[in-house]
């Protein structure tokens, strides 16, 4: 296997990864604002690719364009999703919660499957078509740039948020310290109301970029939820840019253990990077040491 | 435990195995043995969830060693009885090698590393083909010959009977407070000299013990195993809700998830078809909601509020 | 504690229900119940639906002329989840609570293997549509018979099909990692020995990934002549368009039926579309097919559906046909006598082509080679009943329009 081999699979990796990087990131914000495993997090992302489809089908939205909405909707419903489900349930033991996310997640995917169907279903845009060459060696699928191009925005725009406004620094104060943030005059719920609504809408717009280079059917997210794990953790808990990172590192481990050992195993790579971080760095290999 | 719970226990225990008496059917034995099976599993899982408060959601790597060792070791020649004790050491093994790792690791972190672990087995059982057979699968030796589900029944009762027994031998030796200590307060429990990685180990080690029979039991029954059957997420997610629905951290919880739980899917699977999952998993939100606690501590917590004597309190604890 | 309350009440009724179904079992006199067990909901549900649909139309026109036995056949379905030890659960419940004397099962190889052992014990027949690994026939069960052809008849008529037309020398295998995917990767592996073709590379793969460029990176090294793909529906898809991306120009694209064969496969809109074009894959069935009624069940499924079928719906149908002539034959509603008629049936003309099953329990089905030719699955092997000319060698993707 050439040099050009690996280049090439590196490139492909940091593709995928973006997106990966993008659910990932939406968890991040949750777990880091909300303390909460949000094991419905795969079925939001599925929800999101719903809606993308549904917007394509019927309104003919391409969903590079669709993806804000997407994201808005996905936002209403999330922010709804804490006020009605996970605010009642506040302060309880981590083991509700997560049993309350698992039980979301079950309703949503056989819900969609009762309303669309089990079928599987996808888009054609004729940008599939394309390819762009970089020198002799490297091709890249052209939609796969647009949505890295995409990812890259959204990924950026979350981290600006966070950093640089009110409701940004009101959820870092909260990440900081749960019990001191209210206090200073945050209010608490509707600040976690906000993240997990942008977590959701930014785990949905991942799905609507997957889209056109993918399929969809109702359990099309589970895959999602445990990758969203991984990342989480390689990047440390609480760090939204640790979990963007961890998202590329895994996209271009995955197709390196592809090219050199075979896809089968690109999976349980993963998860063997994730028991190797977490017993020699349980920070994280970007977030700070904390046991 | 008073003299008149005991008797009870004992009473309960006899009245299930004579259940066959009055049930003929092989379908109602069957989703009877899987209400006990999960009971067990659920009594298993709550001695590290309930008790020592740590959330494991990687039970299937026991479940999954005792189903694949009781297939393995036997293909390879060994007698049954010694595939039992084999596949113990292996699960074992197992619950060493995740405890030693995992039990540093607090909160969700915990949670997340159990998960990591069940996928890495789930994917090496289905990655080595050579080995495990990979997704074309390998069949199970039976255990019984005759009165196929009556004596699976029975076997399922008495490992729920067991992890019983265990769990309330536990919950009120120095062992059960000291893990409860750390369940409580894990820093707290540091200074007043528990060793908190050994005590929570040892938890562990119990718990895979009776998960990996209950595995290999689950394996013999159905003959055939495959990697996604006995080493999926969805099976360790089912373990840790049954006790956590029933209600963490008691002996009655468990039981009682199981018997809702397992009754519940099975109804709903034969009632609403394509829609059980939705039900399914609206149930599980609808519970979390109202019963926070789980079945049993609202249960409790009612009869408290009614002015009972505490019985149930008592009796769950 | 309202709220309690009326969990509390919820439970009882539930417990109440269990009790009325366990009374509530046994045979209804006025219809005939066929039991099935397939997957409405999980990871092939899919597939699930396209079973129930080709049951729904095959249960309309049995009952339309009469049913079985002067009864109409009612079908008790049990959801497997796409999980085997619900299928075998739902042996026990089938049999034991709603009485039935067969059973129709299930959809993945996986499953339909899981089921094998709990049929055998309960000794009820089972009448397996789709499962094409052929390890569910590996117990010698007397209880089992197959009407779809399997993973050895595959790669079989691939090879026969590659000896007869160009006759290359280099083999690739892509296959999923699941029980489907093995056992072809298996059966095409001893085929290709005994033919002398040369296996230059086996690439297993999870299921459901979004990139597979860098599996396809690997085979492209190898630089075989033939690959032979067994996948799922939209993987398929995956798939190809990313071996235009990679550059993988094999003179052969060839597949083991599955998602190379479903309807979808070749649309622009559902499936693979312009990428699909000139793959060759194995088939058992297309609505164009010669024999008598396959037009009548694809415009009866267009009109359920709304689409048209591929040959699992078809494979599901052609099982309950079975089904009900086995019944008719036996006379009566009893295990045994269903199994000797099912064994000794002889349907000459059905739309799945005529049915008859050796002393395995295998209907000797037979399979067709099929090339995507301008959107359409066009039959090209083997000869007797070719549509088409292949197209080869398989033109690469930079001189394709």
């Amino acid at each position: 296997m050439d040099l050009f081999a690996a280049l090439q699979a590196v490139v492909n990796g940091i593709l995928t990864g973006a997106l990966y990087a993008l659910v990932g990131m939406g968890m991040a914000l949750i777990f880091g604002v909300m303390r909460i495993v949000n094991f419905a997090h795969g079925a939001f992302m599925m929800l999101g690719m719903y809606a993308a489809y549904e917007l394509f089908l019927h309104a003919g939205v391409n969903p590079y364009y669709g993806f804000p909405l997407v994201g808005l909707g996905m936002f209403v419903l999330g922010y709804s999703c804490y006020q009605g489900l996970l605010r009642p349930i506040h302060g309880r033991s981590d083991f509700m919660q997560i049993l309350l996310t698992l039980g979301i997640g079950l309703a949503l995917t056989d819900g969609v499957q009762l309303v669309f169907g089990a079928d599987y279903h996808q888009i054609n845009l004729p940008l599939l078509e394309k390819n762009l060459h970089f020198g002799s060696h490297i091709t890249v699928n052209a939609p796969w740039l647009v949505s890295f191009a995409i990812a890259l925005a959204a990924g950026g725009g979350l981290y600006f948020f966070v950093m640089h406004t009110m409701m940004g620094r009101a959820a870092r104060a909260i990440a900081q310290n749960r019990n001191a943030a209210p206090l200073m005059g945050i209010h608490l719920h509707r600040v976690q109301a906000f993240c997990f609504g942008l977590g959701v809408a930014v785990a949905a717009v991942a799905g609507s970029l997957l889209l056109p280079v993918f399929y969809l059917y109702p359990g099309v997210g589970d895959q999602f939820t445990l990758k969203a794990f991984v990342m989480v953790v390689l990047g440390g808990m609480e760090s939204i840019v640790g979990a963007a990172l961890a998202g590329l590192v895994l996209g271009v481990v995955e197709s390196l253990t592809s090219l050199y050992w075979g896809n089968e195993w690109a999976l349980a790579l993963d998860f063997v990077l994730f028991l190797l971080v977490l017993s020699l760095r349980p920070g994280g290999i970007f977030g700070s040491q904390r046991a | 435990m008073k003299r008149a719970h005991l008797l009870l226990g004992a009473a309960a225990l006899v009245v299930s195995l004579l259940v066959p008496l009055v049930v003929q059917s092989d379908y109602i034995l069957q989703v009877l043995f899987r209400i006990y099976l999960f009971a067990a599993l659920g009594l298993a899982w709550n001695l590290v969830g309930g008790y020592a408060g740590q959330l494991s959601l990687g039970h299937a790597a026991y479940f999954g060693a005792g189903a694949y060792g009781l297939a393995l070791f036997t293909r390879a020649g060994l007698p049954v009885w010694l595939a039992l004790v084999l596949l113990i050491a292996v699960a074992l093994l197992f619950a060493l090698l995740i405890g030693g790792v995992s039990f540093r690791l607090r909160g969700p972190y915990f949670a997340l590393a159990t998960i990591a672990f069940a996928e890495v087995l789930h994917a090496a059982a289905k990655n080595l083909p050579r080995v495990t057979g990979g997704d074309v699968g390998v069949p199970v030796p039976a255990l019984f010959a005759s009165h196929v589900h009556r004596s699976f029944y029975f076997c399922a009762v008495l490992l729920t009977a067991a992890a019983a027994w265990a769990t309330v031998a536990i919950s009120r030796s120095r062992f059960g407070y000291q893990l409860m200590a750390i369940r409580e307060d894990q820093d707290t429990a540091l200074s007043v000299g528990i060793h908190a990685a050994r005590t929570k180990l040892n938890a562990l080690l119990v718990s895979s013990v009776f998960t990996a029979l209950g595995g290999a039991l689950y394996a013999s029954l159905f003959l055939f195993i495959v990697p996604d059957q006995v080493l999926s997420i969805d099976l360790s997610n089912e373990i840790a809700i049954v006790a956590m629905l029933g209600g963490a951290g008691t002996v009655l919880g468990p039981l009682v998830g199981s018997a809702v739980l397992e009754t519940a899917a099975e109804l709903f699977k034969n009632e609403f078809q394509e829609a059980h999952l939705l039900i399914y998993g609206i149930l599980l939100v609808v519970v979390v909601l109202f019963l926070p606690e789980g079945i049993v501590g609202g249960a409790a917590a009612l009869l408290r509020r009614r002015g009972a004597k505490g019985g149930w309190r008592a009796a769950s604890e | 504690m309202r709220t309690f309350r009326c969990r509390l009440i919820f439970s009882i009724c539930l417990l109440a229900a269990v009790l009325a179904g366990c009374k509530g079992g046994g045979e209804q006199a006025n219809t005939f119940r066929i039991g099935v067990i397939t997957s409405l909901t999980g990871s092939t549900a899919a597939f699930g639906q396209a079973h129930k649909n080709g049951y729904t139309i095959a249960v309309n026109e049995l009952n339309a002329k009469g049913g079985v036995l002067g009864k109409a056949i009612e079908l008790v379905y049990y959801d497997d989840q796409s999980r085997a030890d619900q299928a075998v659960q739902g042996v026990s419940k089938l049999v034991d609570q709603d009485r039935v004397p067969l059973i129709l099962g299930s959809y993945s190889s996986e499953n339909t293997r899981a089921i094998v052992p709990a049929v055998t014990q309960k000794q009820v027949p089972l009448l397996i549509p789709t499962a094409t690994a052929d390890n569910v026939l590996e117990t010698g069960s007397p209880w089992v018979f197959r009407v779809c052809e399997g993973s050895g008849a595959y790669a079989r008529a691939t090879v026969d099909f590659l000896k007869n037309n160009g006759d290359p020398q280099t083999l690739a295998i892509v296959y999923e990692n699941t029980n489907f995917g093995q056992s072809n990767d298996k059966s095409m592996r001893e085929t290709a020995e005994k033919a002398g073709l040369k296996l230059v590379d086996e690439e297993a793969y999870q299921a459901s990934s979004p990139d597979y460029k860098a599996l396809l990176q690997r085979v492209k090294a190898k630089n075989p002549e033939v690959i032979y793909f067994a996948s799922y529906l939209l993987d398929a898809s995956t798939l190809m368009r990313q071996a235009s991306e990679v550059g993988l120009n094999p003179r052969y694209y060839t597949a083991a039926g599955t998602g190379f064969s479903a309807a979808e496969f070749p649309t622009q809109d559902k499936g693979a579309g312009k990428f699909a074009e000139y793959t060759f894959s194995v088939s058992q069935w297309l609505p164009t097919a010669k024999w008598k009624g396959s037009q009548e069940f694809d415009a009866a499924f267009f009109k359920l559906t709304g689409a048209h079928p591929a040959y699992h719906a078809m494979e599901a149908y052609a099982a309950l046909l079975v089904a009900a002539a086995a019944i008719q034959k036996a006379g009566r509603s009893d295990a045994t006598a269903i199994r000797d008629a099912i064994r000794s049936l002889d349907l000459a003309e059905t739309p799945f082509g005529p049915i008859r099953f050796d002393a395995r329990g295998q209907n000797a089905h037979p399979v067709l080679i099929t090339q995507v030719q301008g959107g359409q699955y066009k039959v090209v092997w083997p000869a007797s009943a070719a549509e088409a000319r292949p197209i080869l060698p398989t033109p690469p993707w930079s001189q394709r329009p």
